[in-house]
């Protein structure tokens, strides 16, 4: 597992470097100037390789020499309860950051809250307190109180 | 100018009572994750059009000092630094407080930080006509080594695997690579989206790393704990625990305080490269260097003195330059301005009485500290007993309102997002996040000064040593490469027994 995922590691550092390469081709020269705007992804391309060069070569050491075979050790829930909390929070801050101008910040909020609770681990009914009570503080200590400009959404005929 | 004198200028009733409450309301906001100090300044602006301008430079003064220390608290009890000062330390102090000592922890952090603060401001004031003449003749040269410097330093600080901090402070640059570019205004890696311009903006860039992260990890982890395990000592008990380990740590905050400072005075590095570098020699003089990153108090102390004093110290390019030292000075400076103050090395001549005003301020504030702050963390430890899920949707939509609102835009939350997952994928594969954070902040720094000293010197790179204080600068800094490099070659040449075992344990206990 652990070589494994140092190659895993190695190839995701190295096709990042590569498409900074690629992309940095495109980049425009100035006579006038000694260096252009792709020296630096360059670079950090470069340093990006020398990295993944390094975790692999690692990875090889330790799978020799029978050293971080402990890694999965350590007990964990079952796989796809895991990778679904995983998804379901992921895909509250995207539904988030669509939903937010769209239904206001109170809606989307609340949404948020309720759908969040239990992938938490928490109940029902306390989400549904959450999801009612939590909008409410919102409003007040970043509308009211800090005046941040907060987008209203469906609400706005109602905003103050 | 002596103290006495300092303090009488600002100890009027309406200045103290500006100094409490902003205390009070810098040490909350920094102590919520997600909320940073900078957050705290800029969402205190429009209140200070209302202020004359010794209260305004007070309020801000005082918040930014409580802010930065707060951030200390949502570190230790969630490990997620409420400010970037926070992170060079984050992994000992969040490793304490799991092993129950929260409290004792933070209070030793508190000493440290009202410590570093007054020494910071007792210096800054001392020295700043000095460094009014120092900083007439600095350059991009010594500003680029400076943030190299820096950068170097977070591979030197971070975990065992010397591969993988470079890994995550090449991931770091990379993303400060997004924007248009310093040299000729070509938009890079933004995918036509023109919000990128400017970059990643900095705020989410923090949130998603690591707040999500630890929101998605939280998730991951089920069911089978619903509460944050954690012990709290008595008040009573923590507070001598505190200054018992602030009594036997008082040379370590003496040095970092002093070094914080100067580092902080520096044009480009603010409290942020201060807690690092803190850290780094903290580690390098300490009798238990290996105990490092593994719940030591020694590098808490350290790094919250040095991050306190250097923002007293990163006043100084922010009045006698005009360049502020970090966002939040950035913010502080433009406040300042349109209150008629203005920076240059005349400051003292023109705006005496203001800059005068802001030193009492600070000394204030850090004292006032004491018991705000004080009174923040007896009071925030009781996060640790909210059920987890209660609190982490609460995180979560305070994380994502926060980066909504410093920019109005959702895209702060897609880059929340992205982040958060691209740090998730870090966790899993053993990369440390603080050199990538570092890499943020310092990457633009780094390139914006190498191309103004290369059309300079029309590319000509020994030029970068042609000035004293940068070929000084930029020997420690190739020092510090010479190093590292020699530590990789050895790590491959050496048996590889310790490295794998490291690994492991880590992966154990953070779980």
């Amino acid at each position: 597992m652990p070589l494994k995922r140092d190659l895993v590691v190695g190839a995701a550092l190295t096709a990042l470097a590569i498409f900074m390469i690629w992309q940095s081709q495109g980049f425009p020269r100035i006579r006038a100037m000694p260096y252009g705007p792709d020296l630096f992804p360059r670079i950090i391309a470069g340093g990006l390789i020398l990295a993944a060069i390094g975790i692999v070569i690692e990875g090889l050491r330790n799978a020799r020499s029978g050293a971080a075979t402990l890694s999965t050790a350590t007990s964990t829930p079952p796989v796809h309860y895991a990778a679904l909390s995983f998804v379901g929070v992921a895909a509250l801050v995207a539904g988030f950051a669509l939903l937010l101008p769209v239904l206001g910040f109170h809606i989307a909020a609340a949404l948020v809250v309720v759908l969040a609770v239990p992938i938490f681990g928490g109940s029902l009914l306390l989400a549904l307190v959450m999801g009612g009570v939590v909008p409410v503080v919102l409003h007040y200590i970043f509308y009211s109180l800090m005046r941040v400009v907060l987008p209203w959404g469906l609400l706005t005929p109602i905003a103050w | 100018m002596d103290l006495f004198a300092l303090l009488a200028v600002v100890l009027t009733p309406k200045i103290l009572g500006t100094v409490f409450l902003c205390t009070l309301y810098g040490a909350f906001v920094g102590a919520m994750p997600g909320l940073t100090a900078t957050m705290a300044v800029a969402l205190l602006v429009p209140f200070t059009w209302f202020m004359d301008p010794v209260q305004a430079a007070a309020a801000i003064v005082a918040t930014t000092t409580t802010a930065i220390f707060a951030g200390d608290i949502s570190g230790a009890v969630l490990k997620i630094p409420g400010t970037p000062a926070s992170a060079a330390y984050v992994e000992d102090s969040y490793r304490l407080s799991q092993s129950g000592h929260p409290r004792s922890t933070l209070y030793s952090a508190l000493f440290a930080s009202v410590v570093g603060g007054v020494i910071g401001v007792t210096i800054l004031m001392f020295a700043t006509p000095t460094l009014t003449y120092l900083s007439r003749n600095f350059s991009s040269d010594e500003a680029f080594w400076l943030a190299a410097l820096g950068l170097s330093c977070a591979v030197l600080v971070g975990g065992p695997s010397v591969p993988r901090n470079f890994a995550s402070l090449f991931i770091g640059l990379a993303i400060a690579t997004v924007g248009i570019d310093v040299a000729v205004g070509h938009p890079r890696f933004t995918f036509g989206n023109v919000e990128l311009y400017d970059g990643v903006s900095f705020i989410p860039a923090m949130i998603g790393m690591f707040a999500l992260s630890e929101l998605l990890r939280n998730a991951v982890g089920g069911r089978q704990s619903s509460r944050l395990r954690l012990t709290v000592e008595p008040l009573r008990e923590a507070l001598l625990t505190a200054a018992r380990q602030f009594a036997a740590l008082w040379k370590n905050v003496l040095r970092s305080a002093t070094g914080g400072t100067f580092i902080g005075a520096l044009p480009g590095a603010g409290a942020d490269v201060a807690a690092w570098i803190a850290y780094a020699v903290s580690r390098r003089f300490s009798r238990k260097p290996e105990a490092y990153g593994r719940g030591h108090i020694e590098g808490v102390v350290d790094g919250g003195a040095a991050n306190n004093a250097a923002v007293a110290g990163a006043w100084t390019p922010a009045l006698v330059f005009g360049i502020p030292g970090d966002s939040v000075t950035a913010i502080a400076i433009g406040v300042l301005m349109m209150k008629g103050l203005t920076p240059g090395p005349d400051v003292l001549n023109t705006d005496s009485a203001l800059v005068y005003a802001i030193f009492g301020s600070f000394l204030l504030a850090n004292l006032m500290m004491l018991v705000t702050g004080g009174l923040v963390v007896a009071m925030a430890t009781q996060v640790l007993r909210v059920p987890r899920a209660v609190l982490m949707p609460i995180i979560l939509i305070l994380a994502m309102l926060g980066g909504y609102a410093i920019s109005g835009s959702t895209l702060a939350i897609w880059i929340i997002l992205v982040l958060g997952l691209l740090a998730s994928a870090m966790l899993w594969a053993d990369i440390p996040l603080a050199p990538a954070i570092l890499g943020i902040v310092l990457g633009r720094i780094v390139e914006d000064n190498f191309m103004v000293s290369m059309l300079k010197a029309r590319g000509d790179l020994t030029e970068f040593f042609a000035r004293d204080i940068a070929a000084v600068l930029g020997a420690i800094t190739l020092t510090i490469w010479a190093i590292l490099l020699y530590r990789a070659l050895r790590s491959f040449i050496a048996p590889a027994k310790p490295q794998g075992s490291r690994d492991t344990t880590r992966d154990n206990t953070d779980r």
